[in-house]
């Protein structure tokens, strides 16, 4: 199943109705926790597109990508707290270097396969987080704090409401889809897959492997890292444990499995379901202690893998057809 | 934008219109005002969180309640600035989490609509839990997270009521001095042990900058991973580095795997001066007799009861409810709810501004705190409560015995540490 | 300083050792049916509650709680394979390698549920204290589980290359297909080999019970350090994966004592890095 199709007047006039929708969904809420929820919700969907494009498309299984979360993240709140750079500035740079971080990586792990490759992204990411817990330059333990500033749009921050960080992310996330759907068009997209399906094959038939193993990456750390400056911007605080940890890297690749790796729209998806499920279950299960909201969770994770391993997004579009 | 600035209008002058009507309801029965607390309810400082919890809980109780008790408001039932209203509390799980505790302080003055928030315990979760505060303008009492980072932002709706750990780094320094003073035991050398997040390097940072004040030479300055398999290369060092007295930065779990490793390869300083870790209530059942003679900075012992009976009611009240004794987070936490109701009954209102005005003229005398302290006063740029002071305790036969500041000891320090191999 | 180099190797081979034990029974299962069990510190850590419980309500002491630990980590080994794990090796690998997140998160989070999320500490177990052997002070828990690690170790290796069904295994191991075509049941062996790294990891638990604390979460760190172990050593090599055991328990105290504490697991890291750049397929794969 491909994503090379033209787009049936009915696919766009689906897209058109749910981009509106989205567009209102701040008007029509109110408190803090709904806005907060979709914000959530856009961030990892972000992620797991970001993902998808060296995970789904390419093979490459990374479960390090809280690497280039907290790479972004960091780069552009310590050029914008030490060097005062604007955030936006800052996101580019953040971008850059988390390209940079992942060519760096990339060149001496692109003949990893499957496992080793999981397995060394999870080292990668874990010495990016030790090394960022003891560097005094950007804070070492203590993080960094973005002063408040005066809302604008200029200053990337916004105090009296959510909303223009809910179009900022969601506006973001359609990047990321165009992004991705661009690579999974073009000629990249097609050598990608074949490198996925054999990575031997592919050498044989004079595709240069590891060029576009090493363009899948850096385009997903770049997106990647653009997602960490929002957060950054977004919360105002990071530190090593908020943004460079495991839990945030397994969290991606599930989103993405869940919707449907190797598809555009499965992180979305993903993210639409996994989030929201384990916001909601923190907020009405967390309080008690038990873990109870956690172990659904695992729960959850296992039944769709064991019965939906392709993700719901397949399921979706099955549904879709069957309307017809 | 035109849409929200016609709605804030709309509101602000709705709420104008109905606030006589706040006024009157303020005084009718059966009122409860709701405070959020914001904990690490589950993950891995869920049992610190849940022991948090316990203070809050037997602190709202009291409040509720008719006690005779030195405390303030526990002999009202419930706020009486506010006609006996209850003070009741919404609690949220951050899971440890700084972005959890943005979101839940959020929740729940946005969706629960408390007035106040307490928390979070961990200093990083505090930090954007009341960033989340001072944007949507709600007051904070923080009795329990110790960087002193939260007080060096300059914000109005964040009010600090415990020590910070510049306070005890500094205690700690203090004892030394007096120690050499008065007990004629010299100290060259430290040796600066932490683990390596926020909390411990910020203790770190202040004991360097302490020990480089009073003099001291830095034997070793060493940062480790606080949950690590082993430490056998950290107490390498430490033996080679051999410094006259240790200051560790630890929670429970490398508190307990170090003094089984100091035991185990013999390292033996003069003194050994801790933090959190080894004051926590699992501390002493995992090490039992290899705790002994180790020294840690609290706010809270039970011996303190001696001098001051009010303590000793108040854990009773804790065992009787909890069946437990009352640990030093437990007690910790135990107090921002009485800071908060005070200044609800003396601004007589739950409005935001006239909350956060009664809490800076906050004076809470000193015997009605369960603490050695002289008082609680927020100082009127960081909001600190500047008498918050710390004090030493030392592991004396399993128990931990108030042994500094010298004039309120309940037993004489035991000084220098005994070698391991010479205890029985 | 001599001395204290000394000891800091002495402890490396006693950690090491029982990071070896762990990632035995990780490399087996991965040898086998080419899955990588993210739950494998959480069986640790069930190991090591077992252990625990062990001897707080049956007085046991954790030396006696070895075969327990071994048997029910074995029985859970079989479960989790034959209702979730075999239903996902027909399934795109993605899946085989989320799954078992998904019993990680559960396990862990069932034992908060079930445990609370509080340290426990075995506090008076039959091995304590240690030995003065010169200027070496050596841990005697720490002795014996590396002694037991070792033993087990080997026994599992004289399993392997000794007994039919041991044979039957590497067999499988070697190529899947070829094996089925000499009419060994794969599933079976399947089955088994889950079961059996399961029981390894149980062991392992009993052993670090006997002076580590007991959490839900303990298991996070080994786990981790455990992969890395396995892909170093080269997947299916139990060779490989003890060898590479103590060389990361020399790494990492090594690293830490002579570098920097703080940075002693991100050099663990790197020369997992470093050897899977120069040889991909581990030491000994």
């Amino acid at each position: 199943m491909t994503d090379v199709r033209k787009f049936t007047v009915r696919q766009v006039s689906v897209s058109a109705a749910v981009l509106v929708l989205l567009a209102l969904y701040p008007l029509a809420v109110r408190g803090s926790f709904p806005m907060h929820l979709m914000i959530m919700v856009f961030l990892f969907a972000m992620l797991g597109v970001a993902w998808n494009i060296m995970g789904g498309y390419a093979g490459m299984f990374s479960f390090g990508q809280a690497a280039f979360f907290g790479i972004g993240a960091y780069t552009s709140s310590f050029l914008l707290t030490a060097h005062q750079v604007n955030p936006w500035i800052g996101l580019l740079a953040g971008g850059v270097v988390a390209a940079v971080a992942a060519a760096l990586i990339g060149i001496p792990c692109s003949n990893l396969r499957g496992h080793y490759f999981a397995i060394a992204s999870i080292a990668f990411a874990e010495i990016v987080r030790i090394h960022f817990n003891n560097w005094k330059l950007i804070g070492a333990a203590e993080g960094l704090t973005i002063p408040m500033q005066d809302e604008s749009l200029r200053n990337f921050q916004f105090n009296s409401s959510k909303a223009p960080y809910y179009y900022i992310i969601l506006g973001f996330l359609l990047l990321a889809l165009g992004v991705c759907s661009w690579v999974t068009t073009s000629r990249m997209g097609f050598y990608l897959r074949a490198i996925k399906e054999g990575h031997d094959v592919a050498k044989v038939l004079g595709i240069d492997v590891v060029r576009y193993r090493m363009a899948a990456i850096m385009i997903s750390a770049f997106l990647t890292a653009m997602a960490g400056t929002f957060y950054a911007q977004y919360i105002l605080y990071l530190d090593p444990e908020s943004v460079l940890i495991l839990p945030i890297s397994v969290q991606i690749v599930l989103v993405s499995m869940l919707g449907g790796a190797g598809s555009v729209m499965g992180p979305v998806i993903g993210a639409a379901i996994l989030l929201p499920i384990s916001e909601v279950t923190r907020v009405k299960l967390g309080f008690k202690g038990s873990g109870l909201d956690m172990i659904i969770y695992g729960t959850l994770i296992m039944l769709i893998s064991v019965y939906r391993p392709q993700g719901v997004w397949g399921l979706l579009q099955k549904v879709g057809r069957k309307k017809k | 934008m035109g849409n929200l600035t016609r709605r804030k209008f709309l509101v602000s002058g709705g709420a104008l219109a109905l606030s006589p009507l706040a006024v009157t309801r303020a005084f009718a029965e059966g009122r409860t005002i709701k405070i959020g607390a914001v904990y690490p309810l589950t993950g891995n400082l869920a049992s610190t969180g849940i022991d948090c919890r316990r203070g809050v809980e037997l602190a709202v109780e009291i409040i509720n309640g008719k006690y005779d008790l030195n405390l303030p408001l526990a002999r009202t039932e419930g706020i009486p600035g506010l006609g006996g209203a209850r003070l009741e509390v919404v609690w949220a799980d951050t899971k440890g989490e700084p972005k959890n505790g943005q979101a839940e302080a959020e929740r729940l003055i946005t969706q629960d609509q408390v007035v106040g928030v307490v928390g979070a315990y961990q200093s990083s979760v505090t930090k954007t839990a009341s960033q989340a505060t001072e944007r949507l303008k709600v007051p904070y009492v923080c009795s329990d997270s110790s960087s002193p980072t939260l007080t060096e932002r300059g914000l109005r709706y964040f009010f600090r009521v415990s020590p910070h750990d510049g306070i005890f780094a500094h205690d700690q320094f203090r004892f030394l001095k007096d120690l050499e003073a008065q007990k004629k035991q010299k100290v060259r050398t430290v040796g600066v042990l932490y683990e390596n997040t926020e909390f411990g390097s910020n203790v770190g940072k202040e004991d360097l900058k302490y020990a480089q004040e009073y003099g001291y030479q830095v034997a070793a300055d060493i940062s480790y991973t606080n949950n690590a398999t082993d430490v056998t290369s950290e107490v390498g060092r430490l033996i080679r580095a051999n410094p006259d007295v240790l200051l560790h930065a630890s929670y429970i779990t490398d508190a307990i795997l170090f003094t089984k490793t100091f035991k185990e390869m013999g390292f033996n300083p003069k003194g050994m001066l801790t933090m959190a870790g080894y004051i926590e209530p699992g501390y002493l059942p995992a090490v039992r007799a290899d705790g002994n003679f180790i020294i840690v900075r609290s706010t809270f012992a039970l011996d303190l009861a001696k001098k001051k009976p009010l303590v000793g009611q108040v854990a009773d009240l804790f065992k009787k409810k909890f069946g437990i004794e009352m640990s030093e987070n437990a007690a910790r936490s135990f107090m921002a709810p009485f800071v908060f109701a005070d200044a609800i009954s003396r601004a007589k209102s739950t409005e935001a501004e006239a909350v956060v005005k009664a809490l800076r003229e906050t004076n809470i005398p000193g015997d009605q705190v369960i603490y050695p302290w002289k008082g609680i006063q927020f100082d009127p740029k960081t909001q600190q409560n500047i008498h918050a002071t710390g004090t030493l305790v030392q592991i004396q036969d399993q128990q931990y015995v108030t042994v500094w500041p010298f004039e309120s000891a309940a037993k004489d320090v035991i000084w220098p540490f005994p070698a391991w191999k010479s205890r029985k | 300083m001599a001395d204290q180099l000394l000891q800091q190797i002495v402890n490396s081979l006693l950690i090491g050792s029982v990071y070896a034990l762990v990632a035995i029974g990780l490399t087996l299962i991965w040898g086998v049916m080419n899955v990588l069990n993210f739950a494998h510190g959480d069986f640790l850590m069930l190991g090591m509650f077992i252990a625990f419980w062990c001897y707080t309500l049956f007085k046991m002491d954790p030396l006696f709680s070895i075969p327990v630990c071994a048997a029910l980590l074995f029985l859970l080994g079989l479960g989790v394979y034959r209702f979730i794990i075999s239903k996902v090796m027909k399934g795109p690998g993605l899946a085989q390698l989320v799954v078992t997140f998904g019993v990680s998160i559960f396990l862990a989070n069932l034992a908060v549920m079930l445990w609370t999320p509080d340290f426990r500490l075995i506090e008076k177990p039959l091995l304590t204290g240690t030995w003065s052997l010169g200027n070496v002070q050596l841990s005697i828990p720490k002795f014996a589980a590396s002694v037991g690690s070792v033993v087990v170790s080997a026994a599992v290796f004289l399993f392997l290359k000794r007994t039919r069904t041991g044979k039957a295994i590497l067999a499988v191991e070697m190529n899947r297909d070829a094996a089925l075509l000499m009419g060994i049941n794969t599933e079976r062996i399947n089955s088994l080999s889950f079961g059996i790294g399961s029981a390894l990891v149980g062991i392992a638990g009993a052993f670090l019970s006997m002076y580590y604390y007991i959490y839900p979460q303990v298991g996070g760190l080994f786990g981790l350090i455990s992969f890395c172990i396995v892909a170093l050593g080269g997947f299916g090599s139990i060779e490989g994966a003890f060898i590479a055991g103590i060389l990361i328990g020399l790494v990492q105290t090594l690293g830490g004592y002579f570098f920097d504490p703080a940075y002693k697991y991100a050099l663990v890291f790197l020369v997992y890095l470093i050897t899977v750049w120069i040889r991909p397929q581990g030491l000994m794969g």
